[in-house]
């Protein structure tokens, strides 16, 4: 699903953010990405769905090679990843129906297929009946579940997702990594960086963690291993 | 395409005209001033060149030939001359013709005749017309080298007057209307700048869940090119109105002076126009989404 052979990324200023990183991640993988602040784990999420490019090696992400892909095939890339960031991103002025129908519609999906996956990741999410409200309605955890819902909405093979529990209390945390349970037991690959040890620790999944730059561990039902 | 997809584009960039009221109607003020201007300019080129023009078609070339030429010689300069490239009707005035034409002309003053007495100071002459108005120059200049011509003549400082004339108003006109040209598309870009810039969130998400570049750019871009649709639509109106006036005017007071009829004339300049600003608004938005969102 994602590999990595050899990965580094310098920063045009010069700062190394990582450096020759060997990772395989398989179809229905739940990973967890640790370390401390500045190890490079934003910058891992962000080669994933291009957001940059590999300096050296090679990446692979849901069979397309990432590292030498033209600009005009990048949306298509994206196409098979969901996204969620821990600022949630949602559109002020659209309702939560139109935020997660926005993904679907800038892709050109049939209208019919829009609502109907539009009101079923709606009710995973558990905010059918807020599909109404406008964004700053709404709590932080219910934005970052409609989130969520528009990340997945378009049925993507891997979510990535950095720190999305970040601005959240630990009760609303749980909640959102409720739902993540149930999007990868439902076949979806998972790749979550974080900075949250009660979770990392409880969950048991696959964690990889960086540090400088580097893989320092990688570790199946593995647990955060720092100090908060 | 789908259709859906087309509403949609067009549906954003309204919003997004509406949204930014002001900036949208400077620049509609601006592309219409600037082909308001282009329109003006446009118009009055064209018509100066077609003055001249119909002014050289009519001009002739007057050949005058030495005294005490024998029929034969006469005939055979004239034959040359016929034979000369862009020479298409060659008129033999014999000296008293010419001599008719100048009493005519003279009417009830006959009398400064009488001190000539019978003597006839006239030449005999060619008048030449050529079929192309550039021609008029180097055709005249070959035929006073023939064997037996005295010289050639035709209207020669009017039309070249016309024609400096014609040239100025060209190249002030160029240089306005490009500066014009660049006002407009940068105001334009402007607004198109604003509109980026209210939606770069939006614009961001689009990226991350998969939109292509294109499906990116088309509201800006319909956003654009109905900002220059508009203006153009404005200078198009004003334009073809007062043309209208004035060839009417002019038909009444002045009918000597040959303006070119209102159609088709306004209407491919009209066409032309309302291309150029919709292709001004198209190109101002592409500046913007380069230069500030990446797409
Ligand atoms: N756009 C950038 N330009 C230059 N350097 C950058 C850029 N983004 C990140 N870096 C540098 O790369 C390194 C890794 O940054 P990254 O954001 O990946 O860390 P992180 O593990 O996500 O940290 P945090 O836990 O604080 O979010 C840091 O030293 C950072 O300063
Ligand atoms: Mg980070």
């Amino acid at each position: 699903m994602i590999h990595m052979t050899g990965v580094s990324k310098v920063y045009s200023n010069g700062s190394v953010a990582l450096s020759d990183i060997h990772v395989d991640i398989e179809k229905g993988d739940f990973v967890f990405v640790v370390g401390p602040s500045g190890a490079g784990k934003s910058t891992f999420i962000k080669l994933i769905f291009r957001e940059e490019l590999p300096t050296h090696g090679q990446l692979v992400v849901n069979g397309r090679n990432v590292t030498n892909m033209p600009p005009s095939e990048v949306p298509y890339l994206r196409r098979g990843l969901g996204i969620v960031f821990q600022d949630y991103r949602l559109l002020p002025e659209k309702t939560v129906y139109e935020n997660v129908a926005f993904a679907m519609r800038v892709i050109e999906a049939p209208r019919r297929e829009i609502q109907k996956r539009v009101n079923s990741v709606l009710d995973l999410v558990g905010l059918r009946d807020k599909c109404r409200s406008f964004p700053n309605q709404l709590s932080g955890g219910e934005q970052q579940r409609i989130a969520i819902a528009r990340a997945i909405v378009n049925s993507p093979v891997v979510v990535i997702a950095d720190e999305p529990t970040g601005n959240l209390d630990p009760e609303t945390s749980w909640e959102i990594m409720k739902i993540f349970e149930r999007i990868n037991k439902a076949g979806t690959t998972i790749v979550m960086a974080t900075h949250d040890k009660t979770i990392v620790d409880t969950m048991r999944k696959r964690v990889i963690a960086i540090e400088r730059g580097r893989i320092v561990r990688d570790q199946m039902k593995g647990v955060y291993g720092y100090e908060d | 395409m789908k259709i859906r997809t087309v509403e949609y584009f067009v549906r954003e960039a309204v919003v997004s005209l509406r949204r930014n009221g002001l900036m949208s109607f400077a620049s509609v003020s601006t592309v219409a001033l600037s082909l308001l201007i282009l329109g003006i300019f446009l118009i009055l080129v064209l018509n100066l060149n077609n003055m001249a023009s119909m002014l050289e078609s009519q001009v002739q070339i007057t050949v005058y030939l030495n005294d005490g030429l024998s029929d034969l010689e006469m005939r055979e300069t004239g034959t040359r001359i016929s034979k000369m490239q862009g020479v298409s009707q060659v008129m033999f005035i014999s000296k008293d013709e010419a001599m008719e034409r100048f009493k005519d002309r003279l009417g009830d003053q006959q009398s400064l005749l009488t001190a000539l007495g019978d003597t006839n100071p006239l030449p005999n002459a060619f008048e030449v017309k050529v079929d192309r108005p550039e021609r008029v120059k180097s055709t005249a200049q070959a035929i006073s080298q023939l064997h037996g011509v005295e010289n050639a003549k035709f209207g020669q400082e009017v039309i070249e007057q016309l024609f400096t004339l014609t040239k100025m108003v060209r190249i002030f006109g160029l240089i306005l209307i490009v500066f014009l040209a660049l006002a407009a598309l940068f105001i334009i870009s402007n607004t198109i700048r604003l509109t980026v810039f209210a939606r770069r969130k939006e614009i961001g998400i689009m990226k991350y869940v998969g939109a292509t570049d294109w499906f990116i750019r088309w509201p800006f871009l319909i956003e654009g090119m109905i900002l220059g649709f508009g203006g153009a639509l404005i200078a198009v109106v004003i334009l073809g109105q007062t043309y209208s006036a004035i060839t009417q005017q002019i038909y009444a007071s002045m009918a000597f002076l040959p303006l070119i009829p209102e159609n088709p004339f306004i209407h491919n300049i009209s066409l032309m126009l309302v291309l150029v600003g919709t292709a001004i608004g198209a190109l101002g938005s592409t500046i913007s989404l380069k230069r500030f969102m990446k797409v």
